[in-house]
């Protein structure tokens, strides 16, 4: 059984609605999500359950993209097709990790690092099955093969071919080497401020904040909470540096950002 | 205080070992020194079979410690043309590495054109790799501890570093503004529903006739019920295995956002069940079509038309980040008017600020630069222009400039006529490797002029600025524009909104072609001008079309 998508004509795909989740049958003995609610009813808010839901998957996709080799790019990329996807989508009507999965397998088309559908099964299913045996080439490998090709298309729809996003990662690394020269030199080798940055900026695509704020703000959310984290001072001028990097960023974009992430924060601890 | 250390345990996401906040920053970095031998000698052992060292340094990240730049310099050089320093001897090396580690697949990830044999060389996490499976092999895990990525690994990738001090500010404020946890976040976006007035259904356009098929696609000429008018419909079929194929998806994304008077316009997308239909605006033919249709004498006029339009469509695509990386005379399409746009972008992708490396194997052989044949796989929008010369060239002289049947045949053929390239001519090329072991003869450069007759003064200057061997050095389409070739057009075009014909700018119209073989056949023109000729037929008279070519060329020329 794969998900359903071809009453199309603009609408509202078809739902498998009361036929329980659509496919990932094989990966069903993992308890974790197996036993997460499926018997919510289900409101027009993204509840708390659903933030941690979203949490828990986004870190899935992480691992799959790290165990496939992924560069930080298309990782991302797969975490916001993801979050654009449930953004449209409720996720008691699709199988979050059967969307994960597709995510990832589309991320590596549109950034050009192209993954197997058959390595992202198999990685998928060792995160599942931790320790067991890879799945034969049977039926329901092959099943689930399709209901990756067939979810990707269903994303591509909701997102109505919109996949191709910026991230901030090349902002980033842009502001680093600016404020690199602006540091002294042993401040800069003593303190992690880029791993960190870098860490931070990972972290927002565990929420729906990667696509609530821009690029750019982002970039500079993470580079000022890693500074301020280390407490590396920036020379002072007429303008504060980020205003210098950025030019419409004010600071209640940078808190903003960071509120979000340390929310993020906050709530993984209520999900491990 | 409390908060602050508890958020602090949460921050480092699954890092292995929470240590007390308050520990001193040197014994931190102490443990981490004790630890990255270690985790040195993990990586070194998850990667045994692995064939070079600096693999090793590329297939795992390095554990987050005092090692940011060469971290970022590894992101860095994925990137590619960034304006980052490298250092002078790795950078290079660590791209190598980084491919080789793509084709022997290591880590399970298979690049697009390269199969990975099933040699029990590959981690048991991809599998055999390749998706066509002798069908009753079992896909067996193998027993290779070495490849395992452990939990460690991860961690050590998708973690903060243990050292990381929250300045208490943040989490005041952050204790004061966070909004409650069940807050509604999601926003609902609006669906567009379309479809009640026909779009998105295949049932709103009727098929015509078949236009061309391609690897992935087929198109047809059809008819929309909605607006009566011509489309052209891109069939893209979806049995293949590995679901849309990621031309399409380029295709789509990008033709999404582009509107502009000298780029198709993409209508409608149809998902079926078996394929995905692309509905297009119709144009008559492509620029080959045309050519052929005017015995390949084409007016100077129109070439000068034609050239200022594909310059125009070309710099919107590089003001947006957007290459074309496949262009040639059949995805230059032209309608009746004499309208030229840009089409087929399944190879053209979206650009970042420091561009990545793209996989080399892009362009169409005759109009591909010398660069990217020679290995280049770092371009940037230069791609295209070499193209645009090289179409340039083939609307002045009816004949393809570089038609090369091998790589080294195009490069022997570009190097015949523009001179082997010295390092006056192409900076650092005596010493590409690839270069040198071609072993080309030395010629030297022949005036452009003696090969087309035909262009002027500004045409040849205009030329030879998009020829440039050095990508750098090529001129770019916003300037190209400017170029005194195009001075009799006047101030006007120069100005035009994106989505502003060139033609209604007053006094710009197409001259009719010297070799426009309607003058053979006067009922040809009235068939096209009533737009009803179906395109198959301008294939058709253009059969033979070189015959006549000599024939007109001596009249003409002579």
């Amino acid at each position: 059984m794969y998900i359903e998508i071809y009453s199309l004509g603009g609408g509202r795909s078809h739902e498998p609605g009361g036929t329980g989740p659509p496919s990932l049958a094989v990966l069903r003995d993992r308890p974790v999500w197996a036993a997460a609610g499926r018997r919510q009813s289900g409101g027009e808010a993204e509840t708390d359950r659903d933030m941690k839901k979203h949490f828990r998957v986004c870190r899935f996709i992480m691992e799959t993209g790290v165990k496939l080799g992924m560069r930080s790019v298309p990782v991302a990329t797969a975490c916001v097709l993801y979050h654009r996807f449930f953004q449209r989508a409720r996720l008691q009507v699709y199988e979050p990790y059967l969307v994960a999965m597709s995510c990832v397998y589309l991320a590596g088309k549109v950034e050009e690092q192209h993954t197997r559908t058959r390595d992202i099964i198999n990685v998928s299913h060792r995160y599942f099955n931790s320790g067991s045996v890879t799945l034969e080439c049977d039926k329901e490998f092959w099943d689930l093969r399709d209901s990756v090709v067939q979810c990707e298309l269903l994303i591509l729809r909701q997102l109505n071919f919109h996949v191709s996003f910026e991230h901030p990662h090349k902002y980033l690394l842009h502001y680093l080497m600016s404020v690199k020269s602006l540091v002294n030199r042993h401040a800069w080798s003593r303190t992690p401020v880029a791993e960190t940055s870098w860490a931070l900026l990972r972290d927002c695509y565990h929420g729906a904040m990667c696509i609530r704020h821009t690029p750019q703000h982002i970039a500079i959310a993470t580079l000022h909470l890693a500074l301020d984290s280390y407490g590396v001072e920036l020379p002072v001028g007429e303008r504060e540096w980020w205003q210098v990097l950025c030019v419409d960023v004010t600071k209640a974009d940078i808190d903003a950002v960071i509120s979000d992430l340390l929310q993020l924060y906050d709530m993984e601890a209520k999900c491990i | 205080m409390d908060r602050m250390k508890i958020i602090k345990r949460r921050l480092s996401m699954s890092l292995r070992s929470a240590r007390p906040v308050d520990e001193s920053l040197s014994e931190l970095a102490e443990q981490m020194a004790l630890d990255e031998p270690s985790a040195a000698r993990d990586n070194g052992e998850a990667q045994v079979n692995a064939n070079t060292e600096p693999m090793v340094v590329c297939a795992v990240h390095p554990p987050a410690s005092h090692s940011a730049p060469s971290f970022l310099r590894q992101y860095a050089s994925h990137l590619g043309r960034t304006a980052l320093r490298r250092e002078p001897g790795g950078g290079l090396e660590r791209d190598r590495a980084y491919l080789s580690l793509h084709r022997t697949g290591s880590l399970g990830i298979v690049h697009e054109n390269v199969k990975m044999g099933s040699d029990g060389e590959s981690d048991q996490a991809s599998g055999t790799s390749s998706d066509e499976v002798q069908s009753p092999v079992r896909v067996r895990m193998r027993n290779n501890h070495h490849r395992r990525i452990s939990n460690e690994d991860i961690n050590k990738r998708l973690s903060l570093p243990a050292d990381i001090r929250l300045p208490e500010g943040y989490l005041e404020k952050f204790a004061m503004n966070s909004p409650p946890f069940d807050k509604p976040m999601s926003r609902r976006l609006r669906r567009a529903s379309l479809s009640e007035i026909g779009f998105g259904k295949l049932e709103t356009y009727i098929k015509l006739d078949k236009l061309g098929e391609g690897t992935y696609a087929t198109v047809f000429k059809g008819r929309s019920k909605l607006t009566d008018n011509l489309v052209a419909l891109k069939e893209i079929r979806l049995e293949h295995e590995e679901g849309a194929p990621c031309t399409a998806i380029r295709e789509v994304s990008l033709l999404k956002d582009l509107k502009h008077a000298n780029i198709v316009t993409l209508h409608d997308i149809i998902h079926t069940e078996k394929c995905l239909t692309l509905v297009f605006e119709y144009l008559e033919k492509d620029l080959k079509q045309y050519m052929d249709d005017c015995g390949s004498i084409m007016s100077v006029h129109n070439v000068k038309i034609f050239l200022f339009q594909l310059l125009r469509g070309l710099a919107y695509c590089h003001r947006r980040k957007v290459l074309h990386r496949d262009l040639k005379p059949q995805n230059l399409l032209i309608n009746e008017k004499g309208e030229l746009k840009l089409a087929d972008f399944g190879l053209a992708r979206a650009k970042s600020v420091p561009t990545k490396t793209y996989s080399n194997e892009v362009v169409t052989l005759w109009y591909r630069p010398p660069d990217v044949l020679l290995g280049s796989t770092e371009y940037s929008t230069p791609i295209d222009m070499w193209g645009v010369g090289c179409i340039f060239y083939e609307m002045i002289t009816g004949r393809p400039l570089f038609p090369g049947s091998t790589v080294e045949d195009e490069l022997h053929l570009i190097f015949r006529i523009l001179g082997t390239p010295t390092e006056e001519t192409w900076t650092g090329i005596t010493t590409s490797e690839e270069f040198k072991t071609y072993k080309f003869p030395r010629y030297n450069a022949e005036p452009l002029v003696n090969h087309a007759p035909r262009i002027d003064n500004d045409g040849h200057d205009l030329l030879s600025l998009l020829l440039q061997f050095e990508a750098k050095k090529r001129v770019s389409a916003e300037d190209a524009l400017k170029h005194s070739y195009f001075k009799c057009f006047g101030e006007e075009v120069q100005t035009l909104s994106d989505i502003t014909s060139i033609f209604s700018v007053k006094g710009i119209q197409l001259q009719k072609d010297p070799g426009k073989r309607s003058s053979v056949f006067p009922e040809s023109t009235m068939a096209h001008k009533l737009g009803s000729a179906p395109s198959q037929y301008f294939q058709r008279e253009a059969a033979n079309p070189r015959a006549q070519s000599q024939n007109l060329s001596s009249t003409s020329t002579g």
